[in-house]
């Protein structure tokens, strides 16, 4: 097993990425950023990623599709989704089609932090 | 929710009182003057001039009666005359009738002092004074030669001074009476003259005064009436302003008047209140959206903060700068959703004031964005530059973009793309905003029924139909129009348009 986790953090607000590489990569991950929905799909199809961090709500290509998508390329991927005001139904509709978790906007470092560090105990990491 | 809605109707309808009042004080400033009085008046006057005329000839045919019956007397008068002069004459010819003469001029003398009073009024005093001597002097002269027959004196001296005396005053008499006799016939030719005119005289003034009572009375109803039937149509197209004076007194027009007015205010406080419960549905449903935009900026905020927290004594100075200014931006962002949403949904009276269409549309826009992102539509927008401003109430304005931008996302599939088009209209002096889809369009048989209020195809809880009616009533308060065109499965295109130039006339008058 590789020591790092790999992830991709989507989301079109270009501070959410900027603030939370930082605090991804203290904890020991391998972080690749984006906003543009239609470049990280391009890229989900190319790498399997340990862990998918995407908005749900974004222009042209939504979180569903980043799921769907990450689902294909590896089935052990975890995809966490964040959402902004809680859309109930596409909230349910992300948990069925397979996402491993939820954060609801406005979240703290740490929230984060909690959801991967689950997220990387599921896939076998011990101890971030 | 509802409580706003209450307070401001009731607002309404206490300001709506004095309204009231002042309507009620400029009807009792008019004089009272009721149709039924005018029509009473008129036939009075119409029964009037029939009376005038019957009496009139009346009297004319008892005048002329009158007249036909001296004027026998006079001809009896002028017989006796003749008669006695005939006497006379034979008298003198064969010595015979002298008694006859004598009486026929008694009785010409008898018939003149029976209608003395009328001859007098007939020929002159002086002159009815000349026929009674000259009448005395011939039965005088005709008495003197009975005297003389009866004495037998055979005088043929004084017998041929008698006659050329006899002769003389009898054809006095005779011309006279002619002449008294001709004239009253005159006279009674120009009665009957004037008889045979009188109906025609009449008749030319009933026609005269037809047409007076008839134009009076037209002006009196076809004109309130007409005024009436344009105030309907006005007030069927939602112009709720009262209607003008109908008639200058006080009378049943001045009722109906009334009742059309306190009609009009009470539609106008229904529209209010039609307009302010949609908008407060319309507030409900941008609420979500707004809250969910409003994350964006928090989220940002609250990371930047721990951010800066955790790793406040590693960064550098220029970091650190940059995610104060971040905070800024956010916290300013996060003030302008907010202010967005509040100018929209402040209470406020209704004001017109000159408006930039182009920031008024944007800053609908804004507001719809985050629906537009859950039906995942594409809103574009073009905007032709240096408009000239109109004038109008910004929050009702809003609200008519507004639903409009709603009903096109609601219309739209994902990947749905909404045009938003604002330029000059092709009528001069007027401004256009179209909202156009592409999508579900509108069914034909729908198509007549869409501005109706309560008319939606939205399921219950998601539409009151009420957002087209009231966005009708809104743009036609500013004077200017809603048209519609569709394709059924194609696209849907609303064209508002609003006058630039002239001020809407509802805005004056409050
Ligand atoms: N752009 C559009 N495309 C297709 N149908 C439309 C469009 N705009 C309006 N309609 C039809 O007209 C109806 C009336 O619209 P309206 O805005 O008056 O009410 P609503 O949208 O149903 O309710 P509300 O506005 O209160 O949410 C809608 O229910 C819909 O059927
Ligand atoms: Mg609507």
């Amino acid at each position: 097993m590789k020591e790092k986790l790999d992830i991709l953090l989507l989301d079109d607000e270009a501070i959410v990425g900027n603030r939370l590489k930082p605090v991804l990569e203290k904890v020991g991950c391998d972080v690749e950023l984006f906003e543009d929905p239609k470049k990280a799909l391009n890229r989900i199809r190319e790498k399997k990623f340990d862990i998918v961090i995407t908005d749900i709500m974004m222009p042209d290509v939504n979180g569903i599709q980043i799921l769907e998508e990450a689902r294909e390329k590896s089935d052990i991927t975890k995809v966490i989704i964040i959402t902004g005001y809680a859309t109930v139904a596409m909230a349910r509709e992300a948990m069925d089609k397979g996402a491993f978790d939820m954060i609801a906007k406005p979240f703290t470092p740490d929230d984060l932090r909690s959801v991967i560090a689950k997220a990387a105990d599921s896939l076998g990491y011990k101890k971030l | 929710m509802t409580n706003p809605l209450e307070s401001k109707s009731s607002f309404i309808r206490n300001s709506k009182k004095p309204a009231l009042d002042t309507e009620e004080r400029d009807l009792l400033a008019r004089p009272r003057f009721s149709l039924r009085l005018h029509m009473l008046l008129v036939f009075i006057l119409f029964s009037f001039l029939s009376m005038a005329i019957i009496i009139g000839s009346v009297i004319a045919i008892n005048r002329i009666q009158k007249k036909l019956n001296f004027v026998q007397s006079s001809e009896r008068y002028l017989f006796d005359i003749a008669q006695a002069r005939r006497w006379e004459k034979n008298y003198f010819l064969y010595d015979t009738n002298l008694e006859d003469a004598v009486q026929s001029a008694g009785n010409a003398k008898s018939l003149l002092s029976q209608s003395l009073e009328k001859v007098i009024t007939v020929l002159s005093a002086e002159e009815t004074a000349t026929v009674l001597k000259h009448l005395d002097q011939y039965i005088g002269l005709l008495q003197e030669l009975t005297m003389l027959e009866k004495n037998n004196i055979k005088n043929a001296d004084k017998k041929s001074e008698i006659e050329t005396s006899l002769r003389q005053h009898g054809a006095e008499m005779v011309k006279v009476a002619a002449a008294l006799v001709t004239k009253e016939q005159n006279s009674i030719n120009a009665m009957l003259h004037l008889i045979q005119r009188i109906p025609i005289y009449c008749l030319a003034f009933a026609l005269l005064l037809t047409f007076f009572a008839s134009r009076f009375l037209s002006h009196r109803l076809i004109k309130p009436l007409n005024l009436l039937i344009e105030s309907t149509q006005r007030i069927a197209k939602g112009d709720f302003s009262p209607v003008p004076p109908l008639c200058k007194y006080r009378g049943e027009f001045s009722a109906v008047e009334m009742a059309i007015n306190q009609m009009c205010n009470e539609l106008k406080s229904r529209e209010v209140a039609m307009v302010e419960s949609h908008k407060l549905r319309a507030i409900g449903t941008l609420t979500a959206g707004v809250a969910h935009e409003l994350n964006n900026p928090l989220n940002n905020i609250m990371l930047t903060a721990h951010a800066m927290l955790e790793d406040h004594n590693d960064l550098s100075e220029d970091e650190l700068l940059e995610m104060i200014n971040d905070l800024i931006n956010e916290a300013d962002r996060s003030r302008s959703i907010v202010r967005n949403l509040l100018d929209f949904a402040r209470e406020s009276e209704s004001v017109s004031e000159p408006l930039d269409l182009e920031a008024l549309v944007s800053e609908t826009i804004k507001l719809t964005l985050n629906q537009a992102k859950v039906s995942g539509a594409k809103i574009e927008t073009q905007i032709q530059p240096d408009l000239p401003r109109i004038r109008g109430d910004k929050q009702q304005l809003k609200q008519v973009f507004l639903n409009l931008i709603l009903n096109a996302l609601d219309a739209v599939e994902k990947n749905g793309i909404v045009k938003i088009n604002v330029k000059k209209a092709d009528s001069p002096g007027f401004l256009a905003v179209q909202v156009e889809d592409n999508g579900c369009g509108i069914p034909a048989h729908i198509l007549p029924n869409i501005f109706d209020p309560f008319f939606t195809t939205k399921g219950p809880g998601k539409g009151t139909g009420l957002g087209l009616s009231v966005s009708h009533g809104i743009i036609t308060m500013h004077g200017g129009q809603i048209s519609i065109e569709t394709e059924k499965g194609k696209y849907t295109k609303f064209t508002v348009t609003l006058p630039f130039r002239t001020v809407p006339a509802v805005f004056n008058k409050t």
